[in-house]
């Protein structure tokens, strides 16, 4: 079994899903969207992390760092091809602004992590909800916390960007599922290959199939689709959208506000801002928001 | 700080005397009042009482004597004396030079900050402090008024630079609240009348002249009050106080009865244009209320300046001035709890540690009466009834004299509230002749009536049990101090009036008129409540800020028989929570898991949204269990009432003083980490306990002993005084009016502060619960566990404020698990923490034979103690404040629930004077109220299903917060939590104002 690493697991997340609920982030995505809102999740394996706000300059890191990798000269301060991922200074570092980033969990470590919170989500209608990254990536990882979680009498959410193997995915993941999230960002299979990496045809034709099951009785399933300045807040991408989601018999989605804050994890990385950063640093302007809710609402979708 | 504008240190030469250049400075100064006060015609008169010439000296020097000297006021001349004599009747003593020189320069609020910050403290008399700064007021209160005014412009000046424009868009927000008001889904079994219960139908707007109180209570400026001070002053000088006319020993008890009825029979009975309700506590349309017998003189020395000071100025006319100065005050110099403590128990330890203000405060120099009066047994027998219950005891024949005496004074306090019930009913009736408006008239007609009947005899209907409960609460006010004193379950006490009323109606449009009515009355009561302010002098204007006098009102929970209380009443009672969203009364809804509804839960919640602050939630269940050792009956312990903030008081037979005393637990820790020297006072006064510069400590464990023994010493002296201010109340003040209203008092003819309740305790405040155990748990972890950093090199940081170790200061706070983080050892180390404070107060008994009970909860002193401390290993810095209550640090965690839960695992058993629990939640724009509502119900039922005893709302952002800071013409009513007690926001000192926008903040 592909054991993922975890990035973090958030409490008390009110946006995830109903109720009060805990979100676990998996590390590593199939997609490489270029506004990815937690880049640092994109890649599967660990990274070591700065935060430049943080340090207080007590340099202890660079008395342990064993490869020399560390130097205020150096404007991302990690030589990455130096690095050998020992995370010997993220130890030793006071104030935690290096870090490591991906730590490996068992399924029973998330377990006893998030029922701790169960009394809440007994009293708030809420849950668990497993993001990321993409959790699809280790299904039979995710099938089994996910069954661990049912057989705690714990409602279970998935988010996901769709691109599995959806024979699997029923198989595996499916039967412990509540309630699934799903983004559709863009229609046009170029564009989605140019944003986001990979051509979308699976995504949409998975889309397709769960909506249809949906349609029959099983996981209710929230298409989503995050408004990016230029990229899928166009009009003809959103008609697009409405038009696949009304042939699919959708009623109901919902609309994800672009913010810029991802830009400075991108730094904490030790990746640089492309030529679009500049373009790229404003919120989402709440005309245009406006706009592709209209679209949607005339089309009969509720928002 | 305030403070570091201080002058460099220029003069340092000795003269031949081995005096300094300021000694000099000052003694010329010093000559220069006597010649003012001994040439000048109107400053002499002031030197003159009633009763004769001031005759008194004040010693001013140094610790080191580099100053000395003192000025003498005698036979109407003032002298600077060459040297200190033996006889002064008050002694300045500085810390230095330069501090006498800065306090020559300083503003008023500099002073009070050089006198909290031990630049200077005091030997003897208090009240001789506050007449010589009077007299010094008298030469320059027109710079000092000046002082204040530019002292007020630069900060607002500051503010209006950082934030020029106000954000009305907040301040809107926060009164768009209430134009969406919730329907109730389903209806408790208590609730006989209420279709719906929530009454959203209703809204202030339907009660005109509530809303005409409202905006008097906003915009009047509070005034002091002569009415009580002159006519018990008055009694006194003619009667004796320590001896009768013939000269023998007065029995305290019995003196202080007839001096209640020549009170109440002589005041006057006023009933404010356009109530409901008769009665008043003063003659002001807001009072301020002076008790002489307990901390009136504090406010001598600003009797010129009140009325400019800039939080919570009061009005003061010249003749109450004069009065209280020559007639008033110098008959009490003496006679109050806190110089007869001076004097019976010459200067005792335990009392020069509360008056250098850092360590802990005492109550009981002020008051005593957090407690729950029987109200039921006033309103069932009235006074006629409860006489006639006194003279059976009386006429058994096997008192005592001080017995018989007792209750001889119980009578006469019931026949002077007889008395004021029937010069209220003439009142009415003179008013209701003048009084033009017809309908009107007949109000005042209904009134008289009610005056009539109330409270000689028992009342008959809701309107007659409200005036009863009011004018008895006039009464407890006359004799007891405004500070605590608690109103109880007034849900489960008018339930019955209010059923009574409504079974004789018949047709549905009488009931509802009567359930509209029903509302107006307790809004009056609501507002009657806010005729009286607490008489604050400035300095406890940074002590204790912004409050009122903090009468708790409990509503919910289970009846005596365990059966669930939510009533009609009860939701009438949070529909004017809501509606009114004053500061005062302090509502405190009780929670009965498994008893009490959701549906019930849920408007408490959505009372608590729109009020912003109000009311403070406790579950029902996890208070019983944390009075559990106690040997309190069932139906006792079920009938419990939030007393002054969130204290638990059993109604009507309990005297639980359960405020006596704010403890700063972190003074210990200090103390601690510097071998019993306290750092800010710069004195050794706790036993030796290891020196952390000569490696005293092995382990961990003996540091967190040396902690225990220096809080232990500290809670000793604070439980000496506490006793000695008891007997001090014995001897200048019993209470045999509030005696004659709590159970046991009659049959045993004793009175309260003689421990005739049937219940007896004392309750602890203690302060920084969350700052001590993190500071532990960084011990714990980095220096002992860990080893990451040696012990001297943390001291030597937390010396040095972290000025000089960032690397240090980010270890401890980011790298160590702290309380509220989720974190099994941090919760076990607060759990050691408050099982050490409750069995340390546990093994004592108090003066009334009752045991001491431990708390976790702060008012707002938990910003002054911060105030008054160095830095902390936690990484606290020094000055800045602690967590308000037991609340975690805002950086323990960002999930709200990791604080809920922590907080939850505490042991009731350890905190039987109950917690303050603060959370900041904001909703997010556009959530349906449902929705929001919905959240705070699953925290709060959470968190109780979890076992925590009690939680605090405020749902209001930082953003809002500062704008009203900046603006706070636009947030006149923005009510905010402190901890335990509601304030208003702008009427807060500024360090209290930061403190709340500081508070970690969840979203909802």
């Amino acid at each position: 079994m592909k054991q993922p690493l975890i990035l973090e697991i958030k409490g008390n997340a009110l946006d995830d899903g109903p109720g009060i609920r805990s979100v676990v982030f998996f590390k590593g995505c199939p997609l490489s969207c270029m506004w990815c809102h937690n880049p640092e999740s994109k890649r599967i394996g660990a990274e070591i992390g700065f935060e430049a706000k943080t340090c207080v300059a007590c340099d202890t890191c660079m008395d342990v760092c064993p490869e020399g990798a560390l130097s205020r000269d150096n404007p991302f301060f990690i030589d990455r091809s130096l690095c050998t991922l020992c995370f010997k200074c993220a130890d030793a570092c006071p104030s935690g602004a290096l870090s490591r980033i991906g730590t490996p969990m068992r399924v029973d470590e998330i377990l006893a992590r998030v029922i701790r919170d169960k009394p809440f989500y007994d009293t708030s209608g809420g849950g668990v909800t497993l993001s990321g990254g993409e959790p699809t990536m280790f299904m039979d990882f995710t099938g089994e916390l996910l069954q661990r979680l049912k057989a705690n009498g714990i409602h279970t959410l998935i988010e996901t960007c769709g691109l599995f193997d959806i024979d699997r995915f029923y198989e595996i993941v499916y039967p412990w599922l509540d309630a699934i999230y799903y983004d559709i960002k863009l229609i046009n299979s170029d564009d989605h290959a140019r944003y986001c990496g990979v051509p979308n045809e699976t995504i949409l034709s998975n889309f397709k199939s769960l909506y249809a099951r949906y349609q029959d009785g099983g996981v209710p399933i929230m298409p989503r689709t995050p408004l990016i300045p230029g990229i899928t807040d166009t009009p003809e991408n959103i008609q697009a959208i409405v038009h696949f989601l009304s042939t699919c018999g959708v009623h109901e989605a919902r609309l994800l506000p672009y913010h810029p804050l991802w830009q400075e994890k991108n730094l904490k990385i030790g990746v640089a801002l492309g030529g679009h950063a500049a373009e790229m640093d404003q919120w989402l302007d709440n005309q245009v928001l406006d706009r592709c809710r209209t679209v949607f609402a005339t089309a009969g979708i509720s928002i | 700080m305030l403070l570091e504008a201080e002058p460099a240190e220029p003069i340092t030469t000795h003269t031949k005397t081995g005096k300094t250049l300021t000694h000099l400075l000052l003694k010329a100064l010093l000559r220069t009042v006597a010649a003012n006060f001994n040439l000048r015609p109107g400053l002499r008169r002031y030197l003159k009482a009633e009763a004769g010439w001031f005759d008194f000296t004040v010693g001013i020097r140094t610790e080191s004597r580099s100053v000395e000297t003192a000025i003498r006021f005698r036979n109407g001349r003032v002298r600077v004396l060459k040297a200190l004599p033996d006889d002064c009747g008050v002694t300045l003593i500085f810390a230095s030079d330069k501090a006498v020189r800065m306090l020559l320069s300083a503003t008023p609020t500099e002073q009070i900050f050089m006198l909290m910050k031990s630049k200077m403290r005091t030997k003897g008399n208090q009240a001789y402090m506050m007449l010589f700064l009077f007299y010094l007021s008298l030469l320059i209160h027109k710079k000092q008024k000046k002082q204040i005014v530019q002292e007020r412009d630069e900060s607002q000046k500051a503010l209006h630079k950082d934030s020029p424009t106000a954000k009305t868009e907040l301040s809107d927000e926060l009164r768009q609240r209430r134009a969406y008001r919730m329907r109730a889904d389903s209806n408790d079994p208590g609730v006989k009348y209420l279709a719906e219960p929530f009454l959203s139908d209703y809204s202030l707007e339907d009660f005109p002249r509530i809303k005409d109180f409202i905006e008097i209570h906003f915009n009047t400026t509070a005034e002091v009050c002569p009415e009580r001070p002159r006519l018990v002053t008055e009694w006194f000088k003619t009667h004796g106080f320590e001896t009768n006319a013939d000269g023998s020993p007065w029995i305290p008890e019995l003196r202080q009865g007839y001096a209640f009825k020549y009170l109440m029979e002589n005041r006057e009975p006023i009933i404010r244009k356009n109530d409901l309700i008769a009665g008043t506590t003063t003659t002001k349309e807001i009072g301020v209320v002076v008790y002489p017998d307990s901390h009136g003189t504090m406010i001598w020395s600003e009797l010129l300046t009140v009325p400019h000071r800039s939080l919570n100025p009061y009005g003061i006319s010249r003749e109450t001035v004069e009065l209280l100065h020559k007639e008033v005050f110098p008959f009490w110099i003496h006679r109050n709890f806190r110089e007869w403590v001076r004097e019976k128990y010459d200067s005792p330890l335990c009392q020069a540690i509360d008056e250098r203000f850092a360590v802990y405060f005492i109550w009981k120099q002020a008051a005593l009466s957090h407690t729950i009066p029987d109200f039921p047994k006033i309103l069932r027998l009235g006074a006629t009834g409860v006489i006639d219950e006194i003279k059976q005891e009386l006429a058994a024949g096997d008192k005592t004299e001080a017995q018989t005496a007792t209750l001889e004074a119980m009578i006469l306090c019931l026949e002077a509230m007889i008395a004021y019930g029937t010069n209220l009913a003439a009142q009415a009736e003179s008013d209701a002749e003048a009084e033009a408006d017809p309908k009107r008239r007949a109000e005042l007609a209904h009134l008289a009536e009610i005056c009539r009947q109330v409270p000689a005899h028992p009342a008959r209907s809701l309107d007659e049990a409200v005036n009863a409960m009011w004018i008895t609460w006039v009464g407890l006010h006359m004799e007891n101090t405004n500070a605590g004193l608690s109103l109880g379950r007034l849900d489960q006490w008018l339930q019955p009036y209010f059923e009574a009323d409504m079974a004789a109606l018949e047709t549905d449009g009488q009931r509802r008129d009567y359930i509209r009515h029903a509302i107006e009355m307790v809004a009056c009561f609501f507002m009657r409540c806010t005729d009286h302010l607490p008489l604050t002098p400035d300095l406890a204007n940074w002590y204790f800020g912004g409050s009122s006098s903090d009468q708790a009102i409990t509503l919910g929970g289970v009846t005596p028989d365990g059966r669930d209380a939510v009533c009609d009443m009860t939701y009438i009672f949070l529909k004017v929570t809501e509606m009114l969203s004053i500061r005062d009364p302090n509502v405190n809804a009780r929670f009965h898991p498994g008893i009490n509804s959701d549906t019930y839960l849920k408007r408490l919640c959505e009372v608590n949204l729109i009020t912003a602050a109000t009311p403070s939630m406790h579950n029902d269940a996890a208070v019983m269990t944390s009075l559990e050792e106690f040997d309190y009956a069932p139906e006792d312990l079920r009938n419990w009432s939030a007393t002054g903030c969130v204290e638990p008081t059993l109604s009507g037979r309990h005297i639980g003083h359960t405020n006596f005393q704010m403890m700063n637990m972190v003074a210990a820790l200090e103390m601690a980490l510097n071998n019993g020297r306290h750092p800010l006072m710069n004195w050794k006064l706790g036993p030796d306990t290891g020196v952390v510069e000569n490696d005293g400590f092995k382990t961990f464990d003996q540091f967190l002993e040396a902690f225990f023994a220096q809080f232990r010493f500290l809670i000793e002296q604070s439980i000496e005084y506490n006793n000695m201010l008891g007997k001090a109340h014995q001897a200048i003040r019993p209470t045999p009016f509030l005696s004659s209203l709590i159970e046991d008092c009659i049959p045993s003819g004793t009175d309260v502060t003689h421990g005739g309740a049937r219940y007896n305790s004392s309750g602890a405040a203690c302060i920084g619960l969350a700052d001590v155990t993190d500071s532990l748990m960084v011990i714990k972890k980095l220096v002992f566990d860990e080893k990451r950093i040696g012990f001297k090199a943390l001291k030597k940081a937390v010396d040095e404020n972290f000025e000089n170790a960032p690397d240090l200061y980010a270890l401890a706070t980011k790298k160590v698990p702290l309380f509220g983080s989720d974190n099994d050892e941090a919760v076990e180390m607060a759990s050691r923490i408050t099982r050490f404070t409750h069995d340390t107060y546990g093994s004592h008994t108090n003066y009334r034979g009752g045991s001491y009970t431990a708390g976790f909860w702060s008012m707002s002193n938990h910003v002054i103690y911060g105030t008054l401390s160095c830095a902390l290993p936690s990484g606290k810095l020094t000055g800045k404040p602690f967590t308000p209550g037991l609340t975690p640090e805002p950086h323990a965690s960002t999930n709200l629930l990791d604080n809920i839960r922590d907080v939850a695992r505490l042991d009731p058993h350890h905190m039987n004077n109950n917690i303050a629990f603060n959370v900041k939640v904001v909703p997010g724009g556009g959530d349906r109220r449902e929705n929001i509502i919905d959240r705070m119900f699953s925290y709060v039922k959470t968190y109780f299903d979890l076992g925590g005893m009690q939680m605090q709302m405020n749902v209001v952002t930082s953003e809002t917060l500062k704008d009203a800071m900046a603006h706070p013409e636009n947030y006149r009513n923005l009510l905010v939590r402190i901890s335990g007690y509601n304030a208003y926001f702008v009427t807060l000192n500024s360090d209290l104002q930061k403190e709340l926008i500081e508070r970690a903040e969840y979203g909802l």
